[in-house]
């Protein structure tokens, strides 16, 4: 195993494979920085490029780019508030405010270390998955998958803020999301749901618009409002000079990044959760690990906790999306599934082969995640004082930039100029959402997952009747479900009872 | 009473409920999922249409206080010529694709809003152009649809 493991160092620092690596993670960070356009698509676009590489080499380029796409896309969500991709949502949610504040250099600190923290992790449990990952992945049914589903869904408590009348705002949006996820063709019975007529609707809404439009356009008319620039009166020399208090942040909170990897790898290995169900999920578990009511206040204001968790998720999962692609050939995601072309363009059968013949290729691969990684932070940290002074500019100058961005990053995923009146409409409830202050998190979550919920229900009732709600693994899930979901009133009670106590006392 | 946070909630619970009214009719396997979803969403949102009448919620986040110089009636002017401006670029791209539409939307903006000088923003247009055609067209191939009038002017 060993020797494989340096094997596959030595495959991705051969010349050939490191200036590939290069190219592609310059692809990569372009690609991360411009919304819309997903590691995934961007892997679709470069595939036809690897067929004369050897398997190192194509596995260094394509991981090489989307690893780097995933680190990026943070740097457009914490500057401007706009995703840079569908996966980097949640960082907009605490990073942008830190903007807002003048602390841009001090979240992306954070979101770059935490995403370095994020795909160590990942490519650790990479590497040491491969030869155990077999029952680990086989004890997941549908009806455990539809747990897991379930038990993101219970967060949406956590993601609520506020007191205990806001968690009703927010399961309300929780169910909101889940709705708007049932928007198209049912796929049990072919019945078409909330279509009213319209055969964009059929496939349900996508999620690039909707989040854009959600998160961006808010942010856009509050500077229009405004006028003013996006760090609005913070002092400039505050503004590039948080990088190294960022990268402090996520040692000082370094429980809560590895908490936060794990959560990243865990959902990376469910198959079809995606990286935006990792982010979501582990900004939950930020706020659900905050000590008390007053301690969970800032979040969604500019707490640097709600940029380190979905930062450490958005990379750790790559490493975690990865073990069912290589051992079984079964992808977890889009990128995933288009990376599995790869596998096939280059000859090599996912599966036992992977994990004893090229054995060397896949420790390549695990190579690939660390370097790309780490090589994208020290870049990213040198220029990140320079990025941060963006938000220095003017408003009204940003604007037009921005807008050209929202909609481009809207319009590319599908070419469909309805995405656009999607977006424009999202953007509208968004902002109504935002001024009456119901949270828009837990209608995220909620649309994430609603159809993966939908779906493993269906299964699960289709081949074990309502047996399979008594199965060991589904009782565990359910009571862990219970547990978050009752998590902030157990804490406010806890803390109403040490007040007693403490007055009695004192 | 928000009139806002009432009217909000309001629309939320006619969402719900045109939701199960629409729901009925489907297949069980169907409406199974909306349905769940849909009736606790309806009680959920009256709960707050009553709440936000009686006046209680959250008070707004502070950091949305506007600047001293903007009052509601700028801030709701600015807000209704963004979205102006936000329809007016779908409809640009609906009419000549997104290649053009970007640099005359960059330079329509910044000059008609005098955020810049005119030849400032024609210069910025043509950054907008530059980066757009280099970016997206010529290194990532993204294709973009001709718009009505290009199908109009040459309808092959």
């Amino acid at each position: 195993m060993f020797d494989a493991l340096f094997e596959g160092l030595r495959l991705v620092l051969t010349w050939q494979a490191a200036s590939l690596m290069l190219v592609g993670m310059a692809v990569g960070f372009v690609v991360g920085l411009l919304p819309g356009i997903g590691g995934a698509a961007t892997l679709a676009l470069m595939l036809p490029f690897v067929f004369k590489m050897q398997p190192a080499e194509a596995f260094a380029f394509l991981l090489g780019m989307h690893s780097v796409a995933a680190t990026t896309g943070d740097i457009t969500s914490i500057l401007f508030g706009v995703p840079g991709e569908g996966l980097s949502a949640a960082t907009v949610v605490d990073g942008h405010p830190m903007a807002k504040r003048g602390e841009a250099a001090r979240a992306l600190g954070a979101a770059l270390m935490s995403s370095l923290v994020g795909a160590l992790v990942g490519a650790v449990a990479l590497a040491l998955a491969i030869p155990v990952v077999r029952p680990l992945v086989l004890t997941f049914g549908s009806p455990e998958l539809f747990m897991i589903t379930v038990l993101g869904i219970a967060c949406i408590t956590s993601l609520s803020g506020g007191g205990a009348g806001a968690q009703w705002k927010g399961i309300a949006m929780g169910l909101a999301g889940l709705l708007l996820a049932t928007i198209g063709q049912e796929r049990q019975s072919g019945t078409l749901r909330f279509d009213f007529g319209f055969t964009y609707l059929w496939e349900g809404l996508d999620l690039i618009p909707v989040l854009v439009g959600l998160f961006a356009i808010p942010e856009i008319i509050d500077l229009a409002k405004r006028r003013s620039a996006i760090a609005g009166n913070a002092p400039p020399e505050a503004i590039g000079s948080g990088v190294w208090q960022g990268i402090r942040d996520t040692f000082v909170h370094r429980w809560l990044v590895i908490r936060a990897s794990l959560v990243g790898v865990l959902v990376g290995i469910l198959p079809g959760a995606g990286g935006g169900v990792a982010q979501w999920m582990a900004y939950a578990h930020a706020v659900q690990s905050a000590k008390d009511a007053r301690d969970r206040e800032g979040f969604g204001k500019g707490d640097v906790r709600g940029v380190l968790g979905p930062g450490a998720a958005n990379n750790s999962k790559e490493g975690g999306d990865l073990i069912p692609t290589i051992a079984f050939g079964v992808p977890g995601s889009s990128a995933m599934a288009i990376l599995l072309g790869a596998f096939l363009i280059m000859g090599l059968n996912p599966g036992p082969e992977m994990l004893t013949k090229h054995l060397a290729v896949t420790y390549s691969m695990v190579w690939t995640l660390v370097i790309a990684n780490v090589i994208t932070v020290i870049v990213c940290l040198a220029l990140l004082g320079h990025l941060a002074k963006v938000t220095r500019i003017r408003g009204e100058l940003m604007i037009p930039f921005l807008l050209v961005l929202v909609f481009v990053g809207s319009y590319a995923a599908n070419r469909q100029i309805a995405d656009l009146l999607v977006t424009l409409v999202a953007g509208a409830v968004g902002y109504a959402m935002h001024r009456n202050g119901w949270p828009r998190a837990p209608l995220v979550l909620g649309f994430v997952l609603g159809k993966l919920a939908e779906t493993y229900l269906f299964i699960s009732i289709a081949r074990y009747g309502f047996s399979w709600l008594g199965q060991p693994l589904v009782l565990f899930l359910m009571a862990l479900t219970v547990l978050v979901a009752a998590w902030p009133y157990l804490q406010a009670r806890r803390e109403r009872v040490r007040a007693r106590t403490g007055g009695t006392h004192g | 009473m928000d009139k806002g946070r009432v009217a909000f909630a309001a629309v939320l619970a006619v969402v719900a409920a045109g939701a199960i009214v629409s729901a009925l009719p489907w297949p069980a396997k169907a409406r199974l999922f909306p349905l769940t979803v849909a009736v606790p969403l309806l009680v959920l949102a009256l709960a707050q249409v009553i709440a936000a009448l009686r006046g209680r919620g959250a008070p707004l986040d502070p950091d949305d206080a506007l600047p001293a110089d903007v009052t509601p009636s700028i801030a709701r002017a600015r807000m209704h010529a963004v979205f102006a401006w936000m329809a007016g670029f779908i409809v640009l791209v609906a009419l000549i694709g997104f290649p053009y539409t970007v640099p005359v939307f960059v330079g329509a903006y910044l000059a008609f809003t005098r955020a810049t000088t005119w030849p400032r923003a024609l210069v910025a247009a043509l950054v907008a152009w530059l980066c757009f055609h280099v970016v997206f067209e010529r290194t990532l191939h993204l294709p973009f649809e001709a718009g009505l009038v290009q199908e109009w002017l040459a309808p092959d």
